[in-house]
């Protein structure tokens, strides 16, 4: 595997003072990151709050990242500290008191509330997007589906797959950069037509 | 004495508010008073954010009162796996990252949350106390308490006080421009009737661990320390106690002073060695305390106080030796501060605009 | 370098297999380029959506949320003025000066201090066997010159710009902790537990002495 150069610069880049390079390393991970949170954390918005929490340290721990192991290795470990204590803390809570009566239906617990953005036209935008990139995969040649495919399900390397495809290895950086596009092509309509917002970040 | 229940205690608190006179400072300083009584008398277990210096911790508090009788553990969640518990006098600090337990004696009266003094009428020269807005903050009636200093030489404090147990769910330490200087908010908090012993055992194995235990003994006999007064304060500032003590690790005995105006307090610490060798006035910042360090006729001066880091530059400057008082020797571990000295400081006319009163 | 170019640096990237000198160049501008940053996401989106990924809602406002924060924390760099914002290490009474001979309790991990200097009157403490029960140690003694500890949180000098930095004195720590009892600081903890944090990289009192039969390591 090859060292991860890409993440390397972005770090050392946030290390200078570059926040904008930290905003790159987050949308590159956070979707491993809120899967990662959700094995402990059942609730979706509980895991984007511990998710980010978990952000916010490694960016703040950044100082002392040295590069002696891969980027995301790390931060996968601070996001499994940050979902662990946050488990901890909140299972901790004994039997509820009962105040008044008057009080009984009016609490609720802190750390599921809802978020204004978990509306139902959320949860239907990520099935669309969903629904959308898979029918953008099958309507590919087959040349750019099988190496985006190779690439983001096999998780292999250009070279692993420029043998398993029998090309070199610009070839397949080619391909799979044209099998992004067209999926992007269909995604955009998606996010300009569903809710009108074009170039944000996330 | 055996503790009410809480639901009666409650209970009366809310009747003995609901009789109580209401319009302005009266009824804030009630709520303040509903406060320190929450925090010092009820079970309550929570977990909060503390934030200071641009750093946030986690951390799970347990407050237990039974038969008049004290325990509380604070457990940080942030990963170095730190616990105090504290039992009656004792507070053990359990340190799993450097293997240590340390073991000190802490005087009753300390909460790990740290609650404010009673809010006396004298004070209201120098704070404004108000209520103001009503929020709800998890799920609860909030009322928000401001406390904002009228000059320059205190901070405030903004107190979001729950209405049925008077627990302040969220605190914070102002500045005078209202900028937060430390805060503490609980993401989650339930007041059990009953907590188990079980629940005060620290979660680390202590097994092949350091135990430091502090001993204070007593002063070296000899002829006491030298004592000290402020020739000048800021305004509101007095003198609440003097002493000589023994600080840890030490024979000297350090010369302790303590000027509060009510609700700030400052501690100014006298050496009685004079060192040749000490390094130069400075100010530093320790977590939300100021310090201020200078040399006065050849002894070390610190003070150290929750406010704003001029006044413990004012206040250190402004002490000086005074051969006539007699100094009481207490030790912090007494239950009961020594009451003031009764004969009144001998002011020097030539300096200072304030006078140090009692 | 044509759009189509940029973008096909940028998928490279994003998968690790850019040439670092093409990295550092792409880096930088995708730092600052919200459109090249918002096809980025996508690439990751396009990623999780191909692997049937549950639970980050495309639309959530996540990375939005930390962009946010992070903007509002002080930047990673030292900005070289004269407050110098240093980790903080405050000794305390119990951590031992340089050259203070520790002796460790044999069963129960007790650790008894001895003086560093000859004593003026005869008092030589003993490591003693221990029960756990009736903990006892003699008091502390600090060594005439402390000599290594850190500054704590910030410091100004008030002298000249030229003059030595402050160096606060050794005591201080103690000093905090005397005067909370008189105060009511927020958390009485943080005071405590401000002044028992060691960092780790000074060697400074954070190493335990490891005399004893039962100083197992974890």
């Amino acid at each position: 595997m090859s060292a991860d150069v890409s993440d390397l610069s972005l770090v050392r880049r946030v290390q200078r003072g570059d926040k904008g390079a930290f905003d790159a390393l987050v949308l590159k991970y956070q979707h491993k990151v809120v899967k990662l949170v959700m094995r402990y954390v059942r609730n979706p918005a509980e895991a984007e709050d511990i998710a980010q929490e978990a952000f916010i340290k490694a960016y703040r721990a950044l100082p002392q990242f040295r590069g002696d192991s891969a980027f995301y290795t790390w931060l996968y470990r601070i996001a499994i500290n940050t979902a662990k204590n946050a488990v901890v803390s909140r299972d901790r809570s004994p039997v509820e008191y009962n105040l008044d009566a008057e009080h009984s239906d009016e609490s609720y617990d802190m750390q599921s509330r809802l978020k204004d953005s978990e509306t139902p036209e959320g949860l239907v935008l990520t099935d669309e997007i969903r629904g959308t990139v898979n029918a953008a995969i099958e309507a590919l040649p087959e040349d750019l589906r099988t190496a985006i495919v190779l690439r983001e399900l096999e998780g292999l390397s250009y070279e692993e797959i420029a043998a398993a495809m029998g090309c070199p290895v610009g070839t397949v950086r080619s391909r799979i950069f044209r099998a992004r596009e067209a999926i992007d092509r269909r995604l955009r309509e998606v996010f300009e037509g569903g809710l009108g917002r074009a170039e944000e970040l996330g | 004495m055996r503790m009410k229940r809480a639901s009666d205690r409650i209970g009366m608190l809310a009747l003995a508010l609901a009789v109580a006179s209401v319009a302005g400072a009266d009824e804030s300083q009630k709520w303040l008073e509903r406060m320190n009584q929450a925090l010092t008398t009820l079970n309550y277990d929570g977990v909060f954010s503390h934030w200071q210096g641009g750093k946030v911790e986690t951390l799970h508090i347990i407050h237990r009162v039974l038969d008049g009788a004290v325990t509380e553990r604070l457990v940080s969640l942030d990963g170095s796996g730190r616990e105090f518990i504290r039992t009656g006098s004792e507070l053990a600090c359990y340190l799993p990252d450097q293997r240590t337990v340390l073991v000190e004696r802490q005087p009753p009266a300390t909460l790990l949350l740290g609650s404010l003094p009673n809010f006396e009428a004298a004070t209201s020269e120098f704070y404004e106390i108000k209520a103001a807005k009503r929020t709800r903050l998890l799920g609860r009636k909030t009322q928000l308490i401001v406390v904002n200093p009228k000059d320059e030489y205190r901070y405030g404090y903004r107190l979001w006080i729950e209405e049925s147990t008077g627990m302040p769910l969220r605190t914070e330490l102002c500045d005078g421009q209202g900028r937060v200087i430390e805060q503490v908010v609980f993401a989650s908090i339930t007041w059990p009737s009953h907590i188990p012993d079980s629940a005060f055992k620290p979660d680390v194995s202590t097994q092949g661990f350091n135990w430091l235990r502090e001993e204070s003994g007593p002063l070296a006999a000899g002829d006491p320390p030298m004592m000290w007064r402020a020739l000048k304060l800021p305004p509101g500032f007095r003198m609440s106690v003097r002493a000589a003590q023994k600080m840890p690790g030490s024979r000297d005995p350090v010369a302790h002073l303590v000027f509060t105006d009510g609700l700030a307090s400052v501690s100014v610490f006298v050496e009685s060695r004079t060192h040749t060798n000490h390094p130069l006035s400075g100010s530093v910042q320790v977590g939300s305390s100021s310090a201020f360090t200078t040399v006065i006729d050849g002894h070390p001066v610190t003070a150290v106080g929750e406010v704003p880091p001029e006044t413990v530059q004012f206040i250190a400057n402004a002490v000086k030796a005074d051969p006539h008082a007699a100094a009481p020797v207490h030790s912090p571990f007494d239950s009961a501060v020594p009451p003031l000295d009764p004969t009144p400081l001998q002011l020097d006319p030539s300096r200072g605009t304030v006078p140090v009163m009692h | 370098m044509t759009n189509e170019e940029l973008e096909s640096q940028l998928s490279a990237m994003f998968d690790n297999e850019l040439p670092e000198s093409e990295c550092e160049l792409l880096a930088r501008r995708l730092a600052r380029d919200e459109s090249l940053k918002a096809r980025w996401g996508r690439y990751a989106t396009i990623g999780a959506a191909l692997r049937m990924e549950r639970g980050l809602r495309t639309d959530s406002g996540l990375a939005r949320a930390v962009s946010v924060a992070v903007a509002a924390e002080p930047s990673l760099l030292a900005t070289g003025r004269a407050r110098e914002l240093v980790r903080p290490v405050v000794r305390r009474w119990w951590q031992p000066a340089a050259g203070a001979a520790v002796a460790a309790g044999v069963a129960f991990g007790c650790i008894v201090w001895m003086r560093s200097e000859a004593p003026a009157a005869p008092e030589v403490a003993q490591a003693r066997m221990i029960a756990p029960a009736i903990p006892v140690a003699r008091a502390m003694v600090r060594s005439a010159a402390p000599d290594s500890y850190v500054v704590p949180t910030t410091v100004e000098a008030t002298g000249a710009s030229s003059s030595p930095p402050f160096i606060p004195p050794a005591e201080l720590a103690d000093y905090v902790v005397a005067h909370s009892e008189f105060s009511a600081p927020l958390l009485r903890h943080s005071v405590l537990s401000s002044l028992v944090t060691a960092d780790p990289g000074t060697g400074n009192a954070a190493s335990a002495p490891t005399g004893g039969d039962n100083d197992q390591p974890k």
